[in-house]
């Protein structure tokens, strides 16, 4: 992109060298929902809190955790909209590889193509960053994965992280609580419990999304009635 | 940190202000409500209602042409609350892409995807400098082949849900808490129920009793699937059944 009438770039380096428009929107992740992903040593699960603005909304027509590819999903904390941005631009990449290689796109790949479109609006014409940092948790041949991706478009490979409101007391309970040797079931009760460690209200299936990758490499986002079972068994 | 927002045009284009808000975006809510009208939405079991006010502001105005009920195909309505000229911007738009869907994938376009693409593109204008998000909130009402009623809601800020009932406009929030008691208990509204809730939400945050000349109402229904506005008499006879059962 580049609009033809801002053909300069928004964000821009402040004396001290900083680029405020990166703070400022890192600071937008900072005050969305919690969501966090553990990998586990069979697998990844990634999760979120799921507050609706009212009673109201259908609560089934919203999915915040996405796929991108069949054996890759995602999740993010922040600005909603944006994240349907990044997701569509990176089923494309996905796509557009499949149909060059012949082969499923590696993990790594895809979040590296997703990171570079959000530095792309850091530096572009008349856009601004995206509001939202992402979680990326996929199984390839390289084995279970968890990347975040930050709206700088700087990434990282996680055996454990947390982002939004309720990020520090988030990724001390998963310091303390982590193990390399962890299994998948295992990863989920931790994911649940540490959700519910800043969780304002009653923790419930309708109010948590949770998503997981097993050594299946399918990607699967759980069903209410299977999160119902994990929290009955975290009781 | 107190180095402030850099050249101070946070307010004036999309991009961050230090606490991570779009102040653009947060003014075309309130441009929405500036316009000065509530409307509102109910699914039923089987029936989708929309209803709003009808303000005419000019005696000598051809009330006809005054309306914020717009179909988009014979089978999907739009109900526009904010800026006229921006929610006539975006119906022409809607319009296009709904016929450019049933061309190219040979069914109509259901309410949700048309719902996405309104907030997908009211998302690009907050993050492109070179255009103002849109001062409108858009109901977006249909029947579904396979899920039945739907009503979906998007806003300037790219966001859409589906709802069972919901609102816009200047008194939002007192009918979202006046809807909220009456589908605490998700009841199934027969098609009369919905239409006279919906009627009955407005009459309570407004306050007032008005004609039928006074507000608008689309409908779709499981059993006649073609969006339609009601006429006068119509709605007349919702306003007498619902002052009887007062």
């Amino acid at each position: 992109m580049g609009d033809s009438q801002y053909s300069f770039s928004l964000t821009t380096f402040s004396p001290s060298g900083k680029l405020v428009q990166i703070e400022h929107a890192l600071t937008a992740v900072g005050s969305g929902q919690t969501s966090l992903g553990l990998k586990a040593s069979n697998g990844v699960v990634i999760a979120t809190e799921k507050k609706l603005l009212s009673i109201l909304v259908d609560e089934a027509s919203v999915q915040k955790i996405q796929h991108l590819t069949p054996n890759i999903g995602t999740v993010y904390s922040g600005m909603g909209p944006d994240f349907r941005v990044l997701v569509r631009k990176s089923r494309k990449q996905a796509e557009q590889y499949l149909r060059l290689y012949k082969e499923p796109i590696p993990v790594t790949q895809l979040v590296r193509e997703t990171a570079t479109v959000m530095q792309e609006f850091t530096q572009s014409g008349g856009v601004r960053p995206f509001g939202v940092s992402l979680l990326v948790a996929g199984y390839d041949d390289k084995g279970p994965q968890l990347y975040q991706v930050d709206p700088s478009g700087s990434y990282f490979s996680w055996k454990a992280s947390a982002m939004g409101k309720n990020v520090s007391n988030a990724k001390t309970f998963l310091e303390k609580r982590y193990t390399e040797d962890m299994e998948l079931d295992d990863a989920i009760h931790t994911a649940i419990l540490t959700l519910k460690e800043g969780f304002e209200g009653e923790i419930s299936s309708k109010n948590i999304e949770i998503g997981k990758i097993g050594a299946d490499k399918v990607f699967r986002v759980l069903t209410p009635a299977e999160i119902d079972d994990y929290l009955a068994e975290v009781e | 940190m107190s180095r402030g927002s850099g050249a101070g045009y946070d307010r004036h284009i999309t991009i961050f202000s230090p606490e991570g808000r779009l102040f653009q975006v947060e003014y075309a809510f309130k441009a929405v409500k500036a316009a000065g009208i509530t409307s509102i939405g109910v699914r039923g079991k089987d029936s989708v209602c929309v209803v709003t006010q009808k303000k005419v502001p000019d005696k000598l105005l051809d009330q006809s042409s005054v309306s914020h009920l717009f179909p988009v195909t014979k089978y999907l309505g739009l109900l526009a609350t904010g800026i006229t000229a921006d929610s006539r911007s975006l119906v022409t738009q809607a319009r296009n892409e709904a016929a450019e869907f049933r061309f190219q994938y040979g069914y109509e376009m259901p309410a949700d995807i048309l719902a996405k693409w309104i907030a997908d593109k009211s998302q690009v204008y907050t993050q492109h400098a070179y255009m103002r998000p849109l001062g409108v909130v858009a109901m977006v009402l249909g029947i579904d082949e396979e899920r039945g009623p739907l009503l979906y809601k998007c806003d300037p800020a790219g966001h859409f849900y589906g709802h069972k009932a919901t609102s816009a406009g200047v008194k939002e929030q007192e009918a979202i808490n006046f809807l909220e008691k009456k589908m605490k208990e998700n009841p199934a509204f027969t098609y009369d129920e919905t239409v006279q809730t919906a009627i009955s939400a407005l009459q309570s945050v407004l306050q007032e009793d008005f004609k039928a000349t006074e507000i608008e109402v689309g409908v779709v229904r499981a059993d006649n699937p073609i969006f339609r506005s009601l006429e006068t008499e119509e709605i007349e006879e919702h306003l007498t059944a619902i002052s009887e059962r007062d």
